[in-house]
């Protein structure tokens, strides 16, 4: 018999604004894959994501993990299982990487010696070990990423949904962070625009374009030159797991 | 900050302490030693005039000012986590202003025995809940949830509407009455009776221990908006009851001592610097830095130029200004 997929969405539509954006989504992901959501600006990839944390109601559809209904999971449980790595913009004066990581821990009932443990250890995976007793409104852009991104690590949910996740980083550390998801063999959903970087680590890619799904499968299939130039508008195809672009298609 | 917080907190509540104490030892009476210590220890050859002053005038005058100031400290705290805004003080949704227009309307237009039967603070404090519904229903916006940034924009708005209300019955109103009114816009604590301190102090306490039991929802706030969401954390019903705490807190004080403003700006920043901004010591250290300061900067009132008194809106503003420019440049030096 067939387990139910870790992460199950199903004709998921959401409106933004009063309006549809997101219409009839569905998609599976089995335990342990990493799946990309994968499509232009504007796509709904985002609205998706944010859908699957709990930050947008949908307005029809539903998502399930285990089988299991989110709605049915209480907050703070559903954020145990379901961690996100998310772009947002906090107000961090007087906040250290230290008390970055130990909030993300303490939100879902961490603490003690666990909490200074998982810490430490995802502070050293990220590099920023020496500077965990910094001010973090003095991190750059990319530690300041690599911090968020040492709380998910820290935290290690069950189903991680990463929202574009290599935002500022350094090709070094792009390639250490999505390494170290991968190595953890968890349930992963999330957008990447660097296509290169999706035929790498994605076991399985879903193309969307105006709120659909258009397409899905592996990444040679699905990143295909006539997917390129028609949602992309770049002429452009995937050779072994590199990207040879021609140029942009001009319309 | 977790171990600096373990020494500078206890420290605060001897300073606090020892304030408090000077609060009540100095004012605009001089008293000798002998007949301090009398009063105090309730002797019964104490002067009976100035063991009044003491004990109904100095006590509680200067325990309501400790609890404003911790109250304003708590919520201006509170205001900066849940809009995500160093600039966000308790007065930000214009609840000092709807406060002062239906003070100075009620000093201005009411006969003295409708005022003297309600009561000033009672007026002021629905002022202040009036212009909080207003701008809670500005910043409504259908099927989603209230935004920092047009929450901001509404109590500004709001703010300015009842400011020129204000500034419009001054202008219109009787010379000898409205100076009446201006006193009470300035603020002051004199007069506090004992009667009017358990509702400030059982606020003080309630929200405290409500909000130090979420302390790790607000630290998540401060994150941003989506990371707190993703960590589980119910932002939008989070927002509304620091605003409903805020409103309780910030009106209880207005009615109590006029408009006192800077606290809940400033200290917040000042435990923020020493402690860092983690809810869990951010909040007691602002609470009990603002009503040191509050403290000493209403003895200063009264001392100053004795048997003037000052009001403290006065004193504060010229005290508020030098940390408040450090702050500027720490957050400068940020950027």
């Amino acid at each position: 018999m067939q387990s139910d997929p870790a992460l199950d969405i199903r004709n998921l539509s959401v409106d933004v604004g009063g309006k549809p954006y997101v219409q009839g989504v569905s998609l599976a992901v089995p335990k342990g894959e990493v799946h990309c959501l994968l499509g232009p600006n504007g796509a709904g990839k985002t609205t998706v994501l944010r859908t699957i944390y709990r930050a947008e109601r949908p307005a029809a559809g539903e998502i399930a993990a285990d089988g299991r209904d989110i709605e049915d999971y209480a907050y703070h449980e559903w954020a145990r299982k379901c961690g996100a790595l998310v772009q947002s913009s906090g107000l961090l004066a007087g906040l250290t990487p230290s008390d970055i990581v130990e909030i993300g821990l303490s939100a879902l009932g961490l603490d003690g010696v666990d909490l200074v443990l998982r810490r430490d250890e995802a502070l050293k995976l990220v590099g920023l070990i020496q500077k965990r007793n910094q001010p973090a409104d003095r991190l750059s852009g990319g530690e300041l990423q690599r911090c968020y991104f040492a709380q998910l690590l820290a935290c290690d949910p069950e189903i991680y949904i990463l929202d574009e996740p290599t935002n500022h980083l350094d090709l070094h550390y792009q390639l250490v962070l999505l390494n170290e998801v991968k190595r953890r063999s968890r349930t992963v959903l999330m957008t990447l625009h660097d296509l290169n970087l999706v035929a790498r680590y994605c076991d399985h890619v879903h193309l969307i374009s105006s709120g659909r799904i258009v397409d899905h499968g592996k990444p040679a299939d699905v990143l295909s030159r006539q997917n390129l130039m028609e949602h992309f508008l770049v002429d452009a195809h995937l050779n072994m797991q590199s990207l040879v672009i021609n140029g942009p298609v001009l319309r | 900050m977790q171990s600096r917080f373990l020494v500078l907190f206890p420290t605060a509540m001897v300073v606090m302490v020892l304030v408090a104490i000077a609060g009540i030892l100095w004012g605009t009476a001089d008293i000798s030693w002998s007949d301090r210590v009398a009063i105090l220890m309730r002797n019964e050859d104490a002067p009976r005039g100035l063991s009044l002053i003491v004990w109904q005038w100095r006590i509680p005058r200067v325990l309501a000012v400790g609890l404003i100031g911790a109250g304003l400290a708590l919520a201006g705290a509170l205001m900066q986590t849940a809009l995500r805004n160093p600039m966000a003080d308790p007065y930000l949704m214009g609840l000092s202003s709807g406060a002062s227009a239906a003070a100075v309307a009620a000093i201005i237009w009411l006969p003295s025995e409708v005022t003297e039967t309600v009561g000033v603070p009672l007026i002021a404090f629905s002022g202040a809940a009036l212009a909080f519904l207003m701008t809670l229903g500005l910043s409504q916006q259908r099927g989603r949830q209230l935004d920092p940034l047009i929450v901001i924009l509404a109590g500004v708005a709001v703010s300015l509407m009842f400011q020129s209300v204000t500034a419009f019955f001054l202008y219109i109103g009787d010379p000898h009455v409205t100076r009446n009114a201006l006193d009470w816009l300035m603020g002051t604590a004199a007069g506090t009776e004992w009667r009017e301190l358990p509702l400030l102090a059982l606020a003080l306490v309630v929200i405290a221990g409500v909000f130090l039991m979420r302390a790790n929802a607000l630290d998540a706030t401060l994150l941003g908006e989506e990371r707190a969401q993703a960590l589980g954390i119910r932002t939008g019903r989070l927002r509304v009851m620091i605003f409903v705490a805020t409103v309780v807190l910030t009106g209880l004080a207005v009615s109590v001592a006029g408009i006192v403003g800077f606290i809940g700006l400033i200290v917040p920043h000042m435990a923020r610097l020493l402690v860092g901004a983690r809810h869990r010591v951010l909040l007691p250290l602002s609470m009990v830095l603002g009503a040191i300061v509050l403290i000493a900067v209403d003895l200063l009132c009264r001392t100053l130029l004795a048997p003037e008194e000052l009001p403290l809106g006065v004193l504060l503003a010229l005290f508020a200004a030098p940390p408040f420019i450090l702050i500027l440049r720490g957050l400068r030096r940020a950027v």
